[in-house]
Order: C-alpha cells, then structure tokens, then sequence
C-alpha cells in the first residue's frame, strides 16, 4: 500500500493506489487518467426534486484500471439546482457518484463532475425538468377539438395582409402587393379587447417598400421589428425596420438597415449572449454586382435599437435562396429553398459559431413530394415540454400557387435529434392546398398551421412521428369561408389562436 | 421596321403610345462541301433599340409583360451537316446541327410572320435563344428532329446561355410535308426552370401541334398557319393553353394578313407596369389571364424589286381580356377595363436576300426558305 498526494492545478487528489499487487508485494501507485459517465445521464423529473438515479461517474487509470479513492468534484451548471455531495470519493469499482436534485426551471438542467488534469473531465449529466411526472406514453389525440371563429376578420378590405404577431394587449399586420390601388407599404396596428377580439387602432406607413413581408415584436414588447421589400423604382429594395413599443398602438421609427439589390423577405429576433439579434433573409437581387444579387441571410446586431448594426452575412445558394429562419438555442435554422434546411451554431456551442461567425451544423433537403421542388420555406424546432424531446423540426414547404385561390406543399418533420444528421420522418399533406407559416402550442403539442385556402389547420404532434401524419388531423377551419380564404400566418396568444388572411384580414379563432 | 404602336389602355388603364425600331437583324448564311456543311447566323440588334422591349399587350416572357422581350444579340448562329451518312441512310437523310439558336419545337418566330405584332403564345410555341444540338432525319415527306439544349432562357439581350445547363432539356419535332404546301407539325419538350437560370424553377412540359399553308389559291400567293399550343408546369399545377389561326393574302403589292388568337398567360407579381420579378422568389402566381385577340393587317410593297424593299403597313388589335381560374389578379382592375385596342404604323425594310425561317436547321433548313408573302423584317448578308 502506498499513499501519495498529488496536487494538480487547485485540485487536490488523494490516491490510495493499490495496484500491480505482484507476489512481490511490488506496490505501484495508481494515477487517474480517465473519467467518463458511468450512469445517470439523460434523466427526467418534475422540477424541484431529485432524480430517480444517482450521477455517477467511473475514474480509470492509463491502462483502464479502476481507480479508487479518488476525490470527484461535482456542481451545478445549468440551472439553479443542488448536487450533494459536491465532492465525492470512488470506490474499489472506480466510481463516485452524487444526487442531482433539479431547480425549478422546465427544460434542462446540468450537473457535472471534474476531475482536473483527467481526459474527459469535465463530465456532464443533463437533466430534463418536468411539469407533471415522468414521460407518460403519447396521448391519443384531443377528443372534441374544434377549430372555430371567435371574432375579426373582412377588416382589411383596402390591402392584403401578410404577417402578424400578437404582444400583449396588441396585434400588427403586415400588408402585401397592391389592391385596387394600395400598396402593401402599412403596418396595421390593432388593439385587443379584453375577450381578446381585435380592432384597428392605427396603421403606419413604411417609406421606400411595397411589401410588409414578415412582423415580430422582442419578448420585452419594446421592439417591433418588420422587413420590407419590392422598394424603389425596380422593385428590388428594401430592409428591416426597427420600431419602438413604448405606446404600443403608436410604434415610433427608431432606426432601419437598408437592403438594396432584393429587400428582405422575412426577419426573425434572437437573443444571444446578452444581446438582441435580427435574422434577416436577403432577396435574390437583379441589379448590382453579382455579389450584391447573391441572397443571404444577414444577422443584425439590433441591441442598439437606432443603429441595427450588421454583424455578419452569409451567403446561401441562388436556388431561390433563404425564405425563413428560425432561432433557437443558439441554433439558426435556415430555409433555404431546393437548398432545404441548414442549421448554422450561432451561439448554441456545438460547432463554437456565433452571431458574428455562424458555424454550419449540418442541412438536409426535404422531399419535393407533389410540388416540383423541395421549396424549403419556413419551420419550428420543437421543443416538447411532456416528453422533453427537442426532436422535430417542422418544416413548411411552400408549392405552387395562384395566389387567392389555390396552393400546394406540405408540411415535413424531420427528425434532429442528432443535429448533424437530421432526417426526413414524416408529412402531412392538405389535399388542394398549402402550407405557410406556423405557430406551436407546445404544451399542449399542437401544430398549427396557416393552409393558405385550406386556412388553418390543427396538427396533434404528440408522441412519435412517422410517415403520413394525415391521421392527426385536428381541425381546420376557413376563416373568411370558401373564395376568401387564403391564410398567411398564426400565432397562439392570449389563449386565443390569432389567423391572419391575405383576403380577409385578421381572425380571433378558438382552439376548444 | 420602325413602326409607331398605340395601345389602350396599358396597365393602369391609361392609354401609351411610342415610337421604335424593332427587328433590326442581320442574316448571313455560308455553305461549304457542296452545301452540306452550312452555317447560318442571326444578329439581333434589339437590345440597342428597344432594351425596355417593344409595346405589346398581352406579350409576355423573359421577365417582360405587356411589352415584347429584346432578343438577344446573336440570335442564330448554328453550324449544320447535312446528310451526315451520305448514301451509307440509303434514301434517308440524317443531319447533324449545333450552335445557339431555336429548339426544334413548335412554329415558326413570331419575327417571319406576317403580323408585325407578336402573339402571346410566343413562350408557349417557340424555344428559343439556347445551346442546341439537334439531330434531325428526313424520309420522304417525314422529317424528325430531335434537340438537347439548356432549359434556361434570358433576361436581357447581352446574356449568354448556361453551358452548364446543356442536356437538361429536350425537345422532338414531327413534321409531315403531305403535300408541296401543306407542312403538318406535332412537338413536344421537356424544357428544365426555363425562367430561372440557376434551376430551380419550374418544368415545363410542352406540347404544340400545326398545320401550316404556304402555296397559291387561285394564282394568289396565300399563307395560312392554325397551331395549338399548351404548357403545363409543376406536373399540370399550371397549364396555359394557346390557339391561334393566322394568314396572309397577297395581290400584286397590296398583303393583308389576319390572326385570331385566344391564348393563356400568367399573371405574375409586377415590380414595375411591365416587368415581372426576376428571379424568382417562388413558385407563384397571381393568376391566369385569357387574351383574346383579333388582328388585321394591310402592307403595300413599295419598293417590290430589286435588293432593297419597303413595305408600308398598318395594323390594328383589337381583344379582350379575362381572368380564369381565380386568384388576386383582377384584370378589369389592373387594365380600367376588359377589352383593349392597339394600333400600329410603320414600314419595314429589308436589303439583300430573303429572310430564312428562323430554328429550321440542318435537315430541316431545306424548309426554311421564306416565301415572299411571309417576309417580315430587314435583313443583308
């Protein structure tokens, strides 16, 4: 038996190594190596309490030999939970383990044990932290639901609409193309009552664009930002917009980025890092130089409010180029057409990208199934808070269309659970119609969809998904009725379902 | 031809009217190995006379509407072999043809046509200013041609075609001669994102069928054309139907020419009154449209012999257009009303040799010999 202290950077290891135990009694003191997850990853619990199974953590030596008695530190990460002990010793098996009691956060949770100088160290235990109790097997599909009108609606006769996004107490609609006359250079603004129905309130003009394409406000409320494009004398300018919220029916102009040589087609806010984020997706262009005509997706720094600052362009492929993004966790999911979906590390860690340097993941192109062309054009990463799964990506493929009358595409789910190979696992398709964009009530792991003339339809994503989803069909429901319908987008607000309809303006829907 | 067009209304139900030279082309053709080798080249100079396209309801393509699209500046220039085998075909003849010019579908350019003004069905019954590689046999009164070319078509008069994009689509023409001046074709195509260059567009699959008429009816030199056309793109998601009649009567110096037309066009989003986005951004449109267009013609060959030829005309169009199958485009609105005029005066001029019928190559350049009545245009060599 031999004892030896080694004391490497802060850390203190206390090392009875018992080791090629020889007939000569020859003792060799053991030296840690390796740590690696013995067992405990992956767990679930509702927040608060502890998981079922302790973390635990095996030490190994060079040659693979278990190490005992050697002192693992252990801590919270991620999260406002506890870990006890914070530091424990291995047993004769080499293992130390600690219990992860969760914080009260939903989501993730981490925990790590380290052991400094050691490969592998540190290791991380993630934890997912539940509402209710474990994952319960997946639920058949809500009994009794129905999609139906609350209120609004034909309140837009003079335009049509585009986008929407619902903030508190107010609504804003973007406009489109021209209608008997008028262009679609407004941003509706509407105040909702208390039963949640709305009404115009005010309406603001954007100088310089013939498009409203795509509207969101920051989580504060402070911010509105809108993306325009067909400006100038070509039709083939544009830019993002960046309106304060401090009298939300009065958004005041705070500062804009001009984009020339395409407009910007949608625009979506992100945080990272402390600061606020816009995602735009450049146009192709047709004047300029070839560089200017490329289509990109252009990543704003918009935490000075009056003065969006662009931090970084990336190029993406002529194919029509980027329609949509959507962040999350770091993670920039780029729509990109028949270039299909790319996922770009922009804060999340993975791949080490940021806003200023995204960091491609991987990108995979959806099926075209009866549209002609995988025409990759908006989606949603799910998040599901039941099961804890961030599995599927919701993409909306955007087909043929006569505008106001008739479209085509479906929505595909593909599987990203191993981000750096999604694949392609099931579909739904609307007969006679197609899909725009989406809104999720995660919760309650409904997808909702705008259909165009299909209107809105009501998807139960719940448990596993595969192959034709046409059996989850909740409810759909036409809005403005047959010959004026033609739905651009959704959002879930207020505990009311929100449509906005190219022909006829915007909808208090209920979602029962 | 230099020729003043009015038009009522033009989108946004006024009424325009202007001033251009359009077709200025220059033809020069070259034989060699008694004829069997050829060369045959087209200048078109439109994109110095008319860049923002020429006055044209109900014309459309290339990113233009309401006002026909400048060709681009080399227009034609195809090397051919004909009767490739020699005798090796026995009675058969297989010619071999490449270059930038027509795919071997449909009717002839609108451009050797009587009527100076364009039809609509231009991008439905003709394939045009691409790489080309045709094959072609005749066989006693059968010919047909076969054609690789490139799916993508220009947006302006300088651009080139996307050699990258040889061979991703084709095209075959049937043509049956009957009889000396009876020409009977039937085409087909499969043309890859004709209207977006890098290739994400659209296909188009295409169909066109002719009978056409070039002889004398009681000693008159009479031209006659019927065809039909359809396009369908996005596996029949869209399809746009053409049918049009044509002819030409001619009197010593005096030619009269008439076309119905009744074709579909779509109605995509406009950034300006007469120019559509390009490129694409997707796959939609605003609806369809159905013009409906009568055309009658007068030309007096002032200057009937010798190499230089002057043909005052005057021309009157008078249709109607409607919206068919739904959508947010709404003609009587975007026009001020559903019926319009168009009235054109100007002359044309040509020195030297005939004008050739254009995208007729190899086997079939034999046909390709324009007769008089049908000449249109100006052209020296």
């Amino acid at each position: 038996m031999a004892t030896m202290l080694i004391r490497r950077g802060s850390t203190a290891l206390l090392l009875f190594g018992v080791a090629g135990c020889s007939e000569g009694n020859d003792l060799q003191p053991l030296i840690p190596a390796l740590i690696e997850a013995f067992d405990g990853d992956g767990q679930s619990s509702v927040v608060g309490t502890s998981l079922p199974h302790s973390l635990r953590v095996r030490v190994t030596d060079a040659a693979g030999n278990e190490a005992p008695n050697v002192a693992v530190g252990w801590s919270v990460v991620q999260g406002s939970g506890t870990i006890t002990p914070t530091s424990s010793t291995t047993g004769q098996d080499g293992i130390a383990s600690a219990d992860f009691t969760l914080g009260p956060e939903l989501g993730e949770q981490r925990a790590q044990a380290a052991l400094d100088g050691v490969s592998g160290s540190p290791v991380v235990f993630a934890a997912t932290g539940l509402v209710t109790g474990p994952p319960p097997p997946p639920p058949p599909p809500p009994s009794g639901f129905q999609l139906a009108v609350e209120s609004g609606g034909n309140n837009v006769p003079e335009r049509f609409s585009s986008d929407l996004w619902v903030h508190g107490t107010h609504a804003y609609t973007g406009t489109w193309g021209t209608r008997t006359g008028n262009q679609g250079n407004v941003l509706m603004v509407w105040s909702l009552d208390a039963s949640g129905a709305p009404t115009l309130a005010n309406s603001v003009i954007i100088a310089g664009i013939r498009t409203v394409s795509d509207v969101e406000v920051s989580g504060d409320g402070q911010l509105l930002v809108l993306s325009g494009e067909r400006g100038g004398q070509l039709g083939n300018s544009g830019g993002i917009y960046l309106y304060g919220l401090s009298d939300p029916a009065r958004p005041s102009l705070l500062g804009s980025a001009s984009v020339q040589s395409g407009g910007v087609h949608t625009v979506t806010l992100s945080s990272i890092g402390g600061r606020l984020y816009a995602f735009a997706a450049k146009n192709p262009g047709f004047s300029g130089d070839e560089t200017e005509n490329e289509p990109a997706l252009l990543i704003y720094d918009v935490t000075d409010r009056a003065m969006p600052t662009l931090v970084h362009r990336e190029p993406i492929p002529p194919r029509y180029g980027i329609h949509d993004t959507f962040v999350r966790d770091g993670l920039a999911f780029v729509f990109a057409w028949d270039e299909g979906v790319i996922i770009y590390d922009v804060g999340n860690g993975i791949r080490g990208g940021s806003p200023a340097a995204p960091v491609e993941v991987s990108r995979l192109v959806t099926s075209e199934g009866n549209a002609g062309s995988p025409a990759v054009h908006n989606g949603w990463w799910f998040h599901n808070p039941v099961t804890s799964e961030r599995r599927y990506l919701f993409i909306g493929q955007e087909g043929p269309a006569v505008i106001g009358s008739r479209a085509s595409g479906d929505i595909h789910v593909v599987d990203v659970s191993d981000l750096a190979n999604p694949r392609e696992v099931a579909f739904f398709r609307l007969n006679g119609a197609g899909t725009h964009n989406f809104w999720m009530d995660e919760a309650r792991q409904i997808l909702y969809a705008a259909y165009y003339n299909g209107g809105v339809v009501a998807l139960d994503v719940s448990g596993t998904l595969s192959g034709d989803l046409g059996g989850r069909l909740l409810g759909q429901v036409r809005p403005g009725g047959a010959g004026n319908t033609f739905t651009w987008g959704v959002q879930l607000a207020n505990g009311s379902l929100y449509a906005v309809d190219m022909l006829s303006g915007l909808w208090q829907l209920t979602t029962e | 031809m230099a020729a003043y067009t009015l038009a009522d209304p033009v989108p946004g139900g006024r009424s325009l009217g202007e001033v251009r030279v359009s077709q200025p082309v220059l033809m020069a053709h070259a034989g060699a190995l008694s004829n069997r080798l050829r060369l045959l080249a087209t200048l078109n100079l439109e994109g110095l006379t008319i860049p923002n396209g020429e006055l044209t309801p109900g014309a459309w393509g290339e990113g233009f509407v309401d006002r026909r699209h400048p060709h681009t500046y080399l227009h034609e220039l195809v090397l051919s072999l004909d009767d490739a085998l020699g005798d090796l075909d026995g009675t058969a003849r297989i010619s071999v043809a490449a270059g930038k010019g027509f795919a071997p579908f449909g009717t002839d350019d609108p451009m050797v046509r009587p009527p100076f003004r364009y039809p609509v069905n231009h991008h439905l019954a003709q394939i045009l200013e691409r790489v080309v590689a045709i094959v072609g046999v005749r066989a006693g009164p059968v010919m047909l041609e076969g054609g690789l070319f490139n799916g993508d078509e220009p947006e302006r008069p300088g651009q080139w075609p996307r050699v990258s994009r040889f061979g991703d689509s084709w095209s075959g023409r049937l043509t049956v001669f009957p009889a000396a001046a009876i020409e009977l074709q039937g085409s087909y195509a499969e043309v890859h994102s004709p209207e977006h260059r890098p290739g994400s567009g659209l296909d188009h699959s295409k169909w066109s069928l002719s009978g056409r008429w070039d002889g004398e009816v009681q000693a008159f030199p009479v031209y006659g054309l019927v065809e039909w056309a359809r396009t369908s793109e996005a596996k029949g998601f869209f399809v746009f139907d053409s049918f049009l009649a044509e002819g030409a009567w001619s009197t010593g110096r005096s030619r009269l020419h008439y076309r119905f037309e009744r074709t579909e066009r779509p109605e995509e989003e406009r950034l300006t009154p007469f120019r559509s986005r390009r490129p694409h951004l997707e796959n939609s449109i605003l609806g369809t449209t159905r013009w409906t267009i009568h055309t009658v013609g007068y030309g007096l060959a002032a200057l009937p012999s010798g190499t230089a030829r002057a043909q005052p005309f005057v021309e009157v169009s008078h249709g109607t257009v409607r919206d068919v199958g739904g959508g947010l485009f709404d003609a009587r609105s975007f026009y001020g009303k559903s019926s319009f005029w168009s009235v054109s005066a100007g002359v044309r001029l040509s020195i030297g040799m005939r004008m050739h019928r254009m995208g007729r190559y190899a086997v079939a350049q034999d046909t390709a010999e324009l007769p008089e009545i049908e000449q249109n245009g100006d052209h020296a060599h």
